[in-house]
């Protein structure tokens, strides 16, 4: 098997495009969260999101118009193209067949559900055009991805929604592993939309005012939008261009709490098994976990979960590992959510910060944990846990290493 | 160290061909097909299920919050434990090494576009809080968990009309690295309003409500709906527990165009590679498949494109091999028809007989196509899932053999 490394670093998010400008606004803890303009948000019970204002399609999307697909496909094309040119690699020395992209999505493109729906209110169906059923299914978000990288190997989403970029990392980190592929493009993409932030109003689980992960005070979690894509490939071969190298993949695991579509398992049951299956994987212990980049979306019962299953998987120590959740700047950006947390987690190992916790007054003692409140920490982590949890109980965890020679 | 061996130990179907692994057996081999003109949808061409009962297999409790792909997921991984004594006890706590993974084109679209009417006609605050978990594209192998008990890896995935297989092919990965011990693995897939209108307005239905794949006069193809699910798991848990395995995975290809998200490579080189990849994978040669389970489903594109990576391949020896394309029994079922296909494939090795390619007429492709089964002898069969994307998948499968 062969070892797997993370060598270029894409983000499209709330908080800014680009590693460099992201990482620096994640250190400073600078919030992408205020409210909507996507779409008016009279109507709904919220009004909060963490929205991305400041990308143009235009600057990322050559080989294809970029009006002929939806936003997700925009933001995870304009990621992928930053992680590539982060790494380096000139594509074209890596045999067509050997290059790959595996994607996450919660909701895929779902403004060509809500396009069909307007057009059928106010002209019937038979108006509606037939791209925007070609532009729907979630698999057109690699596709896009793999026509204008011209990425002729393996193409798959793993739509497991809120959790799905561990998911296609992981899957990217398989293939490469196995040698199936030589470099793999992977991440996650969402783009607002009305569907997913009604359900979220509805279940009156958006906060108010701010997102607070782990504060007593708490209200809810903020809906957000972006991409993060990671560039992987071979230990071997990244050494043997001399690229950068941000971080191993060490291993990963995922699992099902198979007990409700959108409630957390009230002993985070999953959480546990998947966090203790990547550790497994990697041939570590809790000992050598860090860092942890929590799920932390800022609801209250999801936190105090979450917690519970850090708790009881790493005991006594649980209180001694700083664990964050970036969510707090960014709201929660579904499925680029934990591929966006696994791009900050790469630059925390490479680095030695790790980011904070924002918007933190006061702890919540049925959490208990070191969240890093407010202010980033120099830490040099050399092992670190990257956690989601997703509708469907979903989970996935991801551990990763810094890389030494 | 030496891969494990993966092997399929059990099946669930789903199916307007016929419901259960028998009467869809039976339904293929009889050459009759499921496509007609829709009983649901205006000037449509569908196979489906028509109204759709799951309380015979899942009983009352607890369906009615799932939709109607959920229902057939469900029913068909009901069935896939049953057939391999994996039944999870309701009041238990489940197995963390039983899961699934499912792959879907579209998901529940109709779940979520309908949630999205509710909001958009009455008003966000009238949309079900209920309604929401649907929504999300996992939600019907996440229903299914919930409702089987599936507690081991449980994962969605999506590569357009090549769903099924990549599905398969992830499951066997996730069962090699020992990350689960039994995975059940297919698609499913619904037809609704949305796919309906969608194959229409895409110009993908045969205006003559005949599905010929291969066939000259081929004209479109018909939507399809159902699910299918191998139970997979390594040689060495079948034998720990005495299950007799059916067929193994022997090998994988995938290889993308990445020309346009809405056309076939008439140059097939995509599809060519994928198939060489799968033989390679399976440590097979072309004169070792004895059955090829086509994809083609009376797309003219899509079938040249599939005869000419045949062709290119196999070259002479293809006239030695029967091919058939079952989608002109059960339609294309979308993200399940990889999956479907794949099922016909483990019963044509069984059966030592392709099945028949319903209402096959004549075919200039150079293909040996036939309206009745085609006997064979042989332990190898190649199933082809060529998406309309690009992508395109191939699967080398052989009856079980220690």
């Amino acid at each position: 098997m062969r070892r797997v490394v993370i060598t270029g670093i894409g983000v499209i998010t709330p908080i800014g495009s680009g590693k460099d400008v992201f990482w620096k606004a994640l250190l400073a803890g600078t919030s992408g969260v205020s409210t909507i303009t996507s779409f008016d948000s009279a109507k709904y019970a919220a009004h909060l999101g963490g929205e991305v204002r400041d990308f143009d399609a235009g600057q990322y999307v050559k080989r294809q118009n970029p009006d002929g697909m939806g936003r997700a496909s925009q933001m995870a094309i304009g990621a992928a193209g930053l992680a590539l040119q982060d790494s380096g690699l000139d594509l074209e020395s890596i045999p067509r067949r050997r290059r790959g992209v595996s994607m996450g999505t919660t909701s895929g493109e779902p403004v060509f559900v809500e396009r069909y729906n307007d057009i059928k209110l106010a002209s019937g169906e038979d108006a509606v055009p037939a791209e925007v059923f070609a532009c729907y299914p979630c698999h057109v978000i690699p596709t896009h991805i793999a026509i204008e990288f011209d990425l002729g190997g393996p193409s798959i989403m793993i739509p497991t929604a809120c959790a799905a970029g561990n998911y296609a990392i992981g899957y990217g980190y398989d293939l490469i592993r196995t040698g199936r592929a030589d470099v793999m493009l992977c991440g996650g993409a969402d783009a607002f939309s009305r569907i997913p932030y009604q359900g979220f109003a509805r279940l009156g689980a958006i906060a108010p005012e701010r997102c607070q992960p782990f504060d007593k005070n708490r209200k809810g979690m903020v809906p957000g939008e972006g991409s993060g894509m990671l560039l992987l490939e071979s230990l071997d071969a990244a050494l043997g261009r001399g690229a950068k190298i941000y971080a191993e993949i060490l291993g990963y695991g995922v699992s099902c709490d198979a007990h409700h579509m959108t409630a957390a398992h009230p002993q985070g049951d999953g959480a546990v098994r998947a966090m203790k299956s990547a550790i497994k994987e990697s041939g570590l212990s809790t000992d050598d976990i860090d860092y942890i980049s929590a799920h932390g979306t800022g609801t209250p019962t999801n936190d105090r979960i979450e917690s519970i299953a850090v708790h009881a998987l790493f005991g006594e120590r649980a209180p001694l590992v700083p664990m964050s959740s970036i969510k707090s700047m960014l709201g929660h950006t579904m499925g680029a959510a934990s591929a966006i947390e696994a791009a900050a987690c790469a630059l925390a190992l490479d680095s030695g910060w790790i980011p904070p916790t924002i918007n933190h007054d006061e702890a919540d003692p049925d959490c208990g944990l070191d969240i890093v409140p407010n202010t980033a920490r120099l830490t040099n982590p050399k092992v670190v846990l990257n956690n989601s949890y997703a509708f469907g109980g979903n989970n996935a965890a991801m551990c990763l290493g810094r890389y030494e020679a | 160290m030496m891969s494990p061996r993966i092997v399929v130990t059990g099946v669930g179907v789903v199916s307007p061909l016929g419901i259960g692994i028998d009467a869809f057996a039976e339904g293929l081999y009889s050459g009759v097909t499921a496509i007609t003109s829709s009983p649901r949808f205006l000037n449509s061409t569908t196979a489906e299920m028509g109204e759709f009962n799951p309380a015979p297999w899942l009983g009352n409790k607890g369906v009615r919050v799932l939709d109607r792909g959920t229902r057939l997921l469900t029913v068909a991984a009901q069935m896939a434990l049953t057939a391999t004594g994996l039944s999870q006890d309701p009041a238990g706590e489940g197995d963390a090494e039983l899961g699934m993974v499912c792959g879907t084109m579209f998901g529940g679209v109709h779940s979520i576009a309908s949630f999205d009417w509710t909001g958009l006609t009455e008003g966000p605050s009238y949309v079900s809080p209920l309604e929401f978990p649907n929504t999300v594209i996992n939600a019907p192998a996440g229903q299914a968990a919930i409702k089987l008990k599936l507690r081991g890896v449980n994962s969605t995935v999506c590569g357009g009309l090549a769903s099924g297989l990549v599905a398969i092919n992830y499951a066997a990965e996730f069962l090699r690295f020992g990350r689960a011990r039994w995975l059940m693995a297919g698609g499913m897939e619904e037809v609704c309003d949305e796919a309906a209108l969608g194959f229409n307005k895409l110009g993908l239905s045969s205006p003559t409500c005949s599905v010929r794949p291969f066939s000259r006069d081929a004209d479109g193809t018909a939507a399809g709906e159902g699910a299918a699910l191998w139970m997979l798991e390594t040689e060495e848990s079948a034998e720990q527990r005495g299950a007799e395995p059916w067929l193994e995975i022997c090998g994988f290809g995938q290889c993308n165009d990445a020309k346009t998200i809405l056309g076939f490579d008439a140059r097939a080189t995509g599809a060519i590679a994928a198939i060489e990849q799968a033989l390679e994978d399976a440590g097979t040669g072309v004169g070792e498949i004895a059955c090829i389970i086509a994809g083609a489903s009376g797309s003219p594109t899509g079938d040249a494109m599939e005869a000419r990576a045949l062709r290119h391949v196999f070259g002479d020896h293809l006239l030695k091999v029967p091919v058939s394309a079952p989608k002109a029994a059960f339609g294309e079922v979308m993200g399940a028809s990889g999956a479907f296909c794949a099922v016909a494939a483990g019963l044509a090795l069984q059966r030592q007989a392709a099945p028949p390619t319903a209402g096959f007429t004549s075919t200039d492709s150079g293909l040996l196509i036939s309206s009745a089964a085609q006997a064979f002898s042989g332990e190898y069969a190649l199933v082809n899932a060529f998406s309309c994307d690009g992508n395109n998948t191939a699967l080398v499968i052989r009856l079980w053999k220690k």
